[in-house]
């Protein structure tokens, strides 16, 4: 009886396993083949006798990393740094692309896409000396302006609490724009006829946008949160590292920019590897709880 | 669906795509040894593999693997001994995290690889894997073993054994100050000669503001670059007996740091002073690449910096034409002001040493890449790859070259990366000491000759060398790069903090040093100076 | 205030907001070409903002007379649009497959996939298997480790998903096969997202260098960016500059750089407007109804 129904099922559906068939053999290969590097973090490693050859130490690495205060000082400043963009970052390609989608004039509507993603593809070295010209204290644009007017300079990078300000305007200015394009795709599935129906029955444009367009969309929404929250320990290393300087490193220190100098400058790969791992088990947790809350919330999950 | 089911559906699906994975990888083999094979000719080279540095510079017409110079060394040392000399670009500015794959991948590691990070030196040679020199290099490389010298070979050494052969170090003085001539002058100041007068000439160039900026004067040009600072702290540093010396410093990447010595906290102190006196630029804890002082002093508004000796006279940014060009009659003038308690202009200077070069243990070609840098050393080899050839890039003036100044730039090109080339040696070499000074001088247009002369003899009066003991500190090879940044952020804090507030945190931040391994370099110090001085 | 009086002042307000969002965006761009066509007396003092001063074309006569720029640019083209495609096809595959909640073993898939966000054996393993596979120094290296983002294909499941499951089950009681339903209903009806993953894909593998910085030490093989971030980087490392002395330090041009910058991203920033079609107007109302 179950043979049947299992041979019904494989019939009907072995072309889904043959889809998948490459990209699985793609992640044994290419994500699962080097994996077994995690066990560098239990190891003293030696770069000649390589990963196999090397002596175990157990959870020494662990000790020593959860005994530096530094270590506990960018884990802080990574959470409090993804916490505040979780606020101020996350919804603000979301709002930039519901403004985009209710222009109606298509030629600016196309202009205004295509300029609001250029920061996107500026590097951050360059970035960096721009935002020293722009946000420094002595020269730069903002504090030439407020010194013009009779204003006092304000330290926006070397004053710790004005430069998570700045951290996350840059932040936003780099990514918003970009963001918005997968709103944007989203908001184009939307049916069509909700909004002409919507319009007969003399709905606003903001009843428009909270009851047709943001419930559209909602799938999108909860997919990216869910992976936001899932990476709320890691962090990327270019902008906490470019926009940070020394004056500022109680907040701009974060786990990637620790593990840099800590890890790969001192040719510490083992502390390196640790604090990876580390990551990934507490962003997997991070990652699976959120996919859980919002199944049970909003019954939206991504696995 | 169930666990149950999907347990089922799983194990057989991946088995197969095992299978299939070797499948692949068998694929991926066959095609890459076709294209392996291409290239080479007449009885079987040996392929000597040698690093160089890329930095994305490389003139249109060449490439980094294949310039002048590669060819100038395949015909010169390659051919006659029949090797195939092969050039491995490694990216400047990630060297030390791709040497370190490469190491560890074995198989794809140059014969000859190099860095300038004493750490990783140390490192390689504690976990083995560098091919021990001492005997090889009476054998196949007596040339090279005369040019650089014992006091440079001694840096390449680990436990008594040669691990590597240092690079030598020509121009060992580091550091010179700079004031604005035309400011002292319009003042009817003197040139300051010590710390008190530089006190004096700052304050006098931020109440007067000779330069007419309209406030934006900034008296002391500082950035985040260790050629700002580094003359001032050292020069508060007081006077040190052999043990303060050798157990109290702190050599964090190449350099000594003086974040133990006693005089440190005034050095910072007197710093903070500056700063909260608005004599100091305002953002240098932000310049991290001296754009922004750069920038100031082109504009005229900086009156004295210290630098890297003669860095205002090289061509490379324009910086002096340029000030010359935005404030009219602007002139600099070189100046040592920094004196410590003896009344000396104490600085800190480079140890002979350069970069570390290196053959790992995995290598089978050491012998030949002896030779190699035996042949650099050897002859006029080492000469014609920094100098290129006689009166189309330079002109002999009393056995002095000096660089041709109307060279076109395919000539010019010529030279592209002869310095990533010629790793034996850093800094041109004329043929002596006498004459590579001259030649280094004679790098700068004519006009600044006399400025540069003066310069490089300030960069040499009383400089502190470098400590070293004849074995590595192992804590300063874990903990050098964190402290050296942790060293950056004190300077930083301390120097903008509100003198109220200058004890506690100075406390506070030397606790934290220690406790980030700066305590355990001290240890580790401390103990091998009472070995050493057992003996 | 009537419905109408109130649209209009939201329409003029978004539209202002917008300008001012489109000018932020837009001005460090436009100082970064004004720096291109400045020369460098005017740079290094720092005058140049939004305008170039003492305009000269020497950095771009500079850059399209370096025939390795413009090989290396063919290649980066021919690179990205090899990669995009081959990623495309592997992420639609895979998100097909698990877009299908009956699918049995599903879970299993997704974790495995998931699980590879998180964990990674590192910067040494990774480059061992590239050995192995013999990729060094091939256009593979740069192809096939990037091959599937798990975070596109999770953004890919949840487009499929968002298709009325109505039109595949229609499909499906007409007889057509699983591909033939990812190819007739899904694929069409998914433009817009498609659309947005291949730009994702293109821009990624644009951008990144990291992974040439390991595996290629051809110069053929170098990419756009790969060239561009070591003119950048050769720069900024004042205190390498230091332990190498002053005669050894080469500076780059500002000028040169700002030219290779513009250079390497305009080809990449004109993509967007060649996709927008797919983004303007809603592709779904006209498909549901015919």
């Amino acid at each position: 009886m179950k043979a049947v129904k299992n041979t019904t099922y494989l019939r009907r559906n072995w072309q889904l396993y043959a889809l998948l068939m490459l990209p699985v053999i793609y992640f044994l290969i290419f994500k699962y083949g080097p994996m077994y590097g995690v066990q560098i973090a239990f190891k003293e490693f030696n770069f000649f006798e390589g990963i196999a050859g090397s002596e175990w130490v157990g959870l020494d690495i662990f000790r020593e990393v959860f005994q530096n205060n530094d270590f506990f000082k960018a884990l802080r400043n990574t959470l409090l740094l993804n916490l505040l963009d979780l606020i101020i970052s996350f919804p603000a390609p979301l709002i930039l692309a519901i403004m985009l989608y209710e222009l109606r004039i298509i030629w600016f509507k196309k202009f205004a896409q295509t300029i609001l993603y250029v920061p996107h593809f500026i590097s951050w070295v360059i970035i960096g000396g721009i935002v020293l010209q722009v946000f420094g204290t002595e020269s730069g644009f903002i504090n030439n302006l407020l010194t013009g007017m009779g204003l006092d300079a304000i330290p926006f990078l070397s004053n710790k609490h004005y430069w998570l300000i700045t951290y996350l305007l840059v932040g936003v200015w780099q990514s918003a724009g970009w963001g918005t394009i997968l709103y944007l795709a989203a908001l184009t599935g939307i049916n069509k006829e909700l909004f002409e129906a919507a319009e007969v029955d003399g709905a606003g444009r903001f009843k428009k946008i909270f009851h047709i367009s943001l419930p559209g969309i909602k799938t999108t929404i909860a997919t990216l949160l869910i992976i936001n929250l899932g990476n709320m320990i890691s962090i990327g290393f270019d902008r906490p590292f470019i926009v940070g300087n020394v004056a500022v490193r109680d907040y701009s220190e974060v786990l990637s920019t620790f593990v840099y100098r800590v890890g790969i400058e001192s040719g510490q790969i083992s502390l390196a590897t640790a604090v990876g791992l580390f990551q990934a088990l507490v962003g997997l947790i991070f990652l699976l709880g959120a996919n859980y809350a919002s199944k049970k919330l909003a019954d939206e999950s991504i696995l | 669906m169930t666990t149950r089911g999907s347990k089922k559906w799983a194990s057989p699906a991946i088995a197969v795509l095992m299978a299939s994975t070797m499948l692949l990888s068998a694929c991926s083999s066959k095609e890459d040894t076709a294209s392996g094979n291409a290239g080479s000719g007449s009885p079987e080279p040996a392929t000597l593999k040698v690093e160089v540095f890329d930095r994305g510079n490389t003139p249109s017409g060449y490439t980094i693997s294949d310039s002048y110079l590669t060819r100038l060394v395949q015909e010169r040392f390659g051919k006659p001994n029949n090797i195939d000399v092969e050039f491995v670009p490694v990216p400047r500015s990630e060297e030390i995290q791709k040497l370190n794959v490469l190491m560890a991948s074995k198989s794809e590691v140059p014969d000859i690889v190099f860095t300038y990070d004493s750490g990783t030196f140390n490192r390689y040679a504690e976990q083995g894997g560098l091919t021990d020199l001492t005997e090889l290099i009476d054998e196949y490389a007596p040339n090279l073993k005369k040019f650089l010298g014992e006091d440079t070979l001694a840096y390449g050494q680990y436990n008594g054994k040669q691990f590597a052969l240092p690079g030598r170090r020509l121009v060992l003085g580091k550091y010179a100050g700079y004031v604005r001539q035309d400011w002292l002058d319009k003042l009817g100041l003197p040139a300051p000669t010590n710390t008190e007068e530089l006190y004096t000439t700052l304050k006098a160039f931020k109440e007067q503001d000779p330069g007419n900026t309209g406030g934006k004067v900034i008296p002391f040009g500082v950035s985040l670059a260790a050629a700002q600072y580094e003359p001032l702290i050292w020069s508060f540093i007081k006077p040190l007996t052999d043990e303060q010396r050798y157990t109290l410093t702190q050599q964090l990447g190449s350099s000594d740091y003086p974040a133990l010595l006693p005089g440190f906290e005034d050095a910072l102190k007197f710093m903070n002073k500056l700063y909260n006196e608005g004599l100091m630029s305002k953002d240098f804890g932000l310049d991290k690449d001296k754009k922004q002082l750069w920038q100031s002093l082109q504009n005229g508004l900086v009156g004295f910096y210290t630098e890297d000796a003669g860095e205002p006279y090289f061509t490379w940014n324009d910086f002096y034409e340029n000030l010359q060009t935005n404030v009219p009659g602007a002139s600099i003038t070189p100046v040592d002001t920094f004196t410590n308690a003896a009344g000396e202009h104490a600085k800190p200077a480079y140890a002979p040493n350069a970069m570390y070069v290196m053959i790992p243990k995995s290598s089978s070609n050491a012998v030949a890449a002896l030779k190699y840098l035996d042949w650099m050393a050897s002859d006029t080899n080492l000469f014609d790859i920094q100098f290129g050839v006689e009166n189309e890039n330079y002109t002999l003036e009393n056995g002095v070259p000096v660089v041709k100044p109307d060279a076109t730039s395919e000539i010019t090109d010529r030279l592209y990366n002869f310095g990533d080339i010629a790793v034996i040696v850093n800094g041109k070499f004329a043929g002596d000491d006498a004459k590579n000074e001259a030649a280094y001088i004679a790098q700068t247009p004519e006009k600044f000759q006399a400025d540069m002369k003066k310069s490089v003899e300030i960069s040499n009066v009383d400089t502190i060398q470098p400590v070293r003991f004849g074995h590595p500190i192992e804590a300063e090879a874990k903990y050098g790069t964190a402290l050296a940044d942790k060293f950056q952020e004190i300077i930083v804090k301390m120097t903008m903090i509100k003198p109220e507030q200058f004890e506690s945190t100075y406390d506070s931040m030397i606790k934290d040093y220690m406790a980030s391994g700066g305590q355990a370099i001290l240890d580790e110090r401390t103990a091998a100076y009472k070995e050493m001085t057992s003996k | 205030m009537s419905e109408r009086a109130s649209n209009r002042i939201f329409d003029i307000l978004n539209v202002l907001i917008i300008i001012v969002v489109i000018l932020v965006c837009l001005l460090p761009f436009v100082h970064i070409i004004a720096i291109s066509l400045s020369s460098s007396r005017p740079i290094m003092s720092g005058l140049v903002t939004f305008f170039p001063r003492e305009f000269t074309f020497e950095a771009y006569t500079k850059v399209f007379s370096d025939m390795s720029m413009i090989r290396s640019l063919g290649f980066t083209i021919m690179l990205t649009i090899l990669a995009t495609v081959l990623s495309m096809a592997m992420t639609i595959a895979v998100a097909y497959s698990l877009s299908k909640k009956e699918l049995r073993g599903r879970k299993w898939f997704m974790l495995i996939i998931v699980v590879t966000m998180f964990f990674s054996g590192g910067i040494i393993p990774d480059y061992i298997l590239i050995r192995n596979l013999h990729l060094l120094d091939t256009v593979w290296a740069l192809v096939l480790p990037g091959l599937i983002s798990p975070f596109y294909m999770i953004i890919l499941i949840s487009f499929f998903n968002s298709i009325p499951k109505s039109l595949e089950e229609a499909a499906e009681i007409d007889g057509t096969t699983h591909l033939g339903t990812l190819f007739r209903v899904i694929l069409p009806l998914s433009l817009p997202s498609l659309a947005t993953l291949s730009l994702f894909y293109a821009v990624g593998r644009w951008n990144g260098f990291q992974d040439a910085l390991m595996y290629i030490n051809r110069p053929d093989l170098y990419p756009l960016q790969l060239k561009l971030y070591q003119m950048i980087q050769n720069n900024q490392v004042s205190e390498l500059m230091q332990q190498e002395g002053l005669g050894m330090a080469q500076l780059m041009p500002e000028s040169l750089k700002a030219a290779s910058v513009v250079f390497s991203t305009v080809p990449i920033l004109i993509v967007y407007p060649f996709l927008q079609r797919y983004f303007i107007s809603g592709m779904m109302a006209g498909a549901v109804k015919g």
